[in-house]
C-alpha cells in the first residue's frame, strides 16, 4: 500500500522521470480510489454491493426473455449475460473518473489542494477510473458463472477466445476512460447538474450500445450513431471471444478481425478527442476560474 | 449526550386542547413548508423535464427494444413503460426520501431540520408531499411519451379502481420511505452505496419490466412486501383485463396494499423515533464521511 508521501519525495522530483512520476500518480489514485469505493463497509457486504446490481440485471432480461419464450434457455440469455456481466466496467470507468472531479469537488471540497499538487491531474483521474472499474471487474466473473451454471448460458472451454477477449477488454477500457475524459471535460463547465450528467450519458450510451439487445433492432438513424462507440463494437467483440460462433450477434455479416479493428480504430479517435477536448475545458475552466466552483448541492 | 428537548408530534387535536391544536397546524405548516421546494422550487429549474423524464425514459426504451427483439406482444411493452414510470416513484423514495437525510448532513440542513420544533415526522412528509406530487407528473410525462412513441394503448375502463391502487400504494411506498430514512439517519457513507444497491434486485424482485408471477408465486408473495410489486400487478391486471397473469385476485391485492400502508405508517413512526433517538446518542447526526 502506498503511502502519501510516496507521490513526491522531498528531493527526488528531479531524478524521478515524468513517466515514472505519472504511474506512482496512477497508482496512488488508484489506491484512494479502491478505498474510497470499499471501506465503508466490511468484504462481504462490499462484495455483495459488488454483485448485486449486474445480478439483478442479468435476471431481469432473463426474466423477460422466459415470459415471451416460455423457456428460460436460449442463444439470447448469453447475450443478455455478458452485456449486464461487462456493462458495468463502461460505468465504472466513466463514474470513477467523474467522481474524481465533481466528488473531490463538490463532497471533499480537496479538488484545489490535488490540482495544485505537484502531479499529473489526467494520471490521478485515470487512476480513479481504474478504481471503479477495478470493483466493476469484481462482478464480471461472478456473473458470469452465474450465467453458466444457473442460467446455462453457452460459454465452455471450447466457445472461449482468450487473445480476442484479452485485446478487446483492454480497448473497452481504454474507451471507457476516454468516455470519462469526454464527461469530465463537460463537468469542469457545469456545476449544478455535474452530478446527474453521468447519469444521463450512461443511459444513452446503454440504449444505443447494443449493451441488452441486438443493434439491428434500432431505427436506422439510432443504428448507424451506435456503429460511432467503441462499446458496441467492444460488446460485440466480447460476446464473440466467450460465446464462440453460437452467440447472438448485432453485426452477424461482419468478421472478428473487423470487429476487432473497428474497435481499435475507435477507441484510439475517441482518445485523441478527449484529450483534446479535456485540455480546453481544463485551459477554459481556469481561465474562468470555474475550476473549483462549487455548487452547494 | 440527552435526547434533547421534547417535541411537537403531527398529532390530531383533541377537542379543546389548545396546546395539541397549536401543535398540530406547526406540523401540518412544516409539512407544507418542506414540500414546497420539491414541488414549486425544483420546477423553476426545467432541467428536469431531461434528467428526470428523457433520462428514466432511455432506460424504458432499451427494455422496450428488449421485447421489441423477441417480437413481444403489445402489452409487454406497455409493462416495461410501466415499470419505467415506476422506476421514478422508487427512485424518488430511494435518493429523495431513505438517503435525503444523508445529503442533508452534507449539506448541514439536518441540524436545522434537529432544532426545528416541529420534528422531524412533519419533515418527513412534506419531503413525502412534495415527492409524490412532483414524481407522479415526470410519471405521467413518462408513460404518455412511451407510449405515444410506440404506439401502445390501455384499455380504460376501470380508472378509478386504478386511482386507488396507485393511492394506497403510494402511502405504503412513501412509508416505506419514512422508514428506511429513519435507518439511512444513521449511516455515512453507506447511505449511497446502499440506496445504490436496492435498484436492480428490486427493479427484479418488484416485477417492473415483467409479470412478477414469472419469478413463482411464493417469491412474487414475498416480493410484495414491496409496496410496487403488488401495485404494478394489480394496475397491469386493470389495464390488460384477461390478458394479464396476474399474482393475486385484486381485492387481496388491494388488501394487502392497504394493510402494507398501515403497516409501513407504524413502522415509520416507531422506527424514526427510536433510530433518532439511537442517531443522537451515539453522535450520528453530523456524521458526514
Amino acid at each position: 500500500m502506498p503511502a502519501v508521501g510516496d507521490v513526491v519525495e522531498r528531493g527526488a522530483p528531479a531524478r524521478i522521470g515524468r513517466l515514472r512520476r505519472w504511474t506512482r500518480t496512477l497508482r496512488v489514485a488508484w489506491w484512494l480510489g479502491w478505498q474510497v469505493e470499499s471501506n465503508w463497509t466490511d468484504p462481504l457486504r462490499f462484495f455483495t454491493y459488488a454483485v448485486a446490481r449486474p445480478l439483478g440485471g442479468a435476471l431481469i432480461l432473463y426474466f423477460m426473455y422466459r415470459v415471451v419464450a416460455g423457456v428460460g434457455r436460449g442463444a439470447a440469455v448469453g447475450f443478455f449475460v455478458i452485456g449486464a456481466a461487462f456493462w458495468p466496467l463502461v460505468v465504472g470507468g466513466m463514474f470513477g473518473m467523474v467522481l474524481g472531479v465533481i466528488g473531490d469537488r463538490e463532497h471533499w471540497r480537496t479538488l484545489r489542494y490535488i490540482y495544485t499538487a505537484p502531479i499529473s491531474w489526467r494520471a490521478y483521474l485515470i487512476g480513479r477510473a481504474l478504481a471503479q472499474q477495478t470493483s466493476s471487474l469484481a462482478a464480471v466473473p461472478i456473473t458470469l458463472v452465474f450465467g453458466i451454471f444457473v442460467l446455462q448460458i453457452p460459454i465452455s472451454p471450447g466457445t472461449v477466445r482468450p487473445a480476442l477477449l484479452t485485446a478487446a477488454l483492454a480497448l473497452g477500457i481504454v474507451s471507457a476512460i476516454a468516455m470519462g475524459t469526454l464527461v469530465v471535460s463537460a463537468a469542469l463547465s457545469i456545476s449544478g447538474e455535474a452530478w446527474r450528467m453521468p447519469e444521463a450519458i450512461g443511459a444513452a450510451l446503454y440504449l444505443l450500445c447494443g449493451v441488452i439487445f441486438p443493434v439491428q433492432v434500432l431505427p436506422g438513424a439510432l443504428r448507424t450513431a451506435s456503429e460511432a462507440f467503441p462499446f458496441t463494437w467492444w460488446l460485440e467483440a466480447v460476446r464473440r471471444a466467450l460465446l464462440g460462433p453460437g452467440g447472438v450477434r448485432s453485426f452477424p455479416a461482419i468478421g472478428d478481425g473487423a470487429v476487432l479493428a473497428r474497435l481499435a480504430l475507435l477507441a484510439a479517435a475517441w482518445s485523441v478527442a478527449a484529450i483534446l477536448v479535456f485540455g480546453f475545458a481544463e485551459r477554459r475552466a481556469r481561465r474562468l476560474g470555474i475550476l473549483d466552483r462549487e455548487s452547494a448541492f | 449526550m440527552s435526547a434533547g428537548p421534547a417535541r411537537a408530534e403531527p398529532v390530531a387535536p383533541r377537542a379543546g386542547d389548545p396546546q395539541a391544536a397549536r401543535g398540530f397546524r406547526r406540523a401540518l405548516r412544516a409539512t407544507l413548508g418542506r414540500s414546497y421546494p420539491r414541488i414549486i422550487g425544483s420546477n423553476r429549474d426545467k432541467s428536469w423535464l431531461f434528467y428526470d423524464t428523457v433520462l428514466p425514459l432511455l432506460g424504458t426504451v432499451s427494455f422496450v427494444y428488449v421485447y421489441k427483439t423477441f417480437g413481444a406482444p403489445e402489452r409487454f411493452l406497455a409493462y416495461v413503460i410501466m415499470g419505467g414510470a415506476t422506476t421514478a416513484f422508487w427512485m424518488n423514495v430511494m435518493w429523495s426520501m431513505a438517503a435525503q437525510f444523508y445529503w442533508d448532513k452534507q449539506a448541514g440542513n439536518l441540524e436545522l431540520y434537529m432544532v426545528a420544533p416541529c420534528g422531524l415526522l412533519p419533515i418527513l412528509l412534506g419531503m413525502s408531499l412534495g415527492g409524490l406530487v412532483a414524481t407522479t407528473l415526470r410519471a405521467v410525462v413518462i408513460v404518455a411519451a412511451g407510449s405515444l412513441l410506440f404506439g401502445v394503448s390501455y384499455a380504460g375502463g376501470q380508472i378509478p379502481a386504478l386511482l386507488l391502487v396507485f393511492a394506497v400504494a403510494m402511502v405504503a411506498l412513501y412509508g416505506l420511505g419514512i422508514t428506511f430514512a429513519s435507518v439511512f439517519l444513521m449511516w455515512g457513507r453507506e447511505a449511497w452505496h446502499m440506496a445504490n444497491t436496492f435498484m436492480e434486485p428490486v427493479f427484479l424482485l418488484s416485477g417492473f419490466y415483467f409479470p412478477v408471477r414469472a419469478l413463482g408465486f411464493w417469491v412474487g408473495l414475498g416480493a410484495s412486501l414491496i409496496p410496487l410489486t403488488l401495485a404494478l400487478d394489480a394496475m397491469r391486471r386493470l389495464l390488460f383485463p384477461g390478458a394479464h397473469p396476474a399474482l393475486l385476485p385484486l381485492a387481496a391485492e388491494v388488501g394487502i396494499l392497504a394493510a402494507l400502508a398501515v403497516g409501513f405508517a407504524i413502522a415509520a413512526w416507531v422506527s424514526l423515533r427510536k433510530m433518532e433517538m439511537l442517531a443522537r446518542r451515539e453522535a450520528r447526526l453530523s456524521l458526514r464521511f
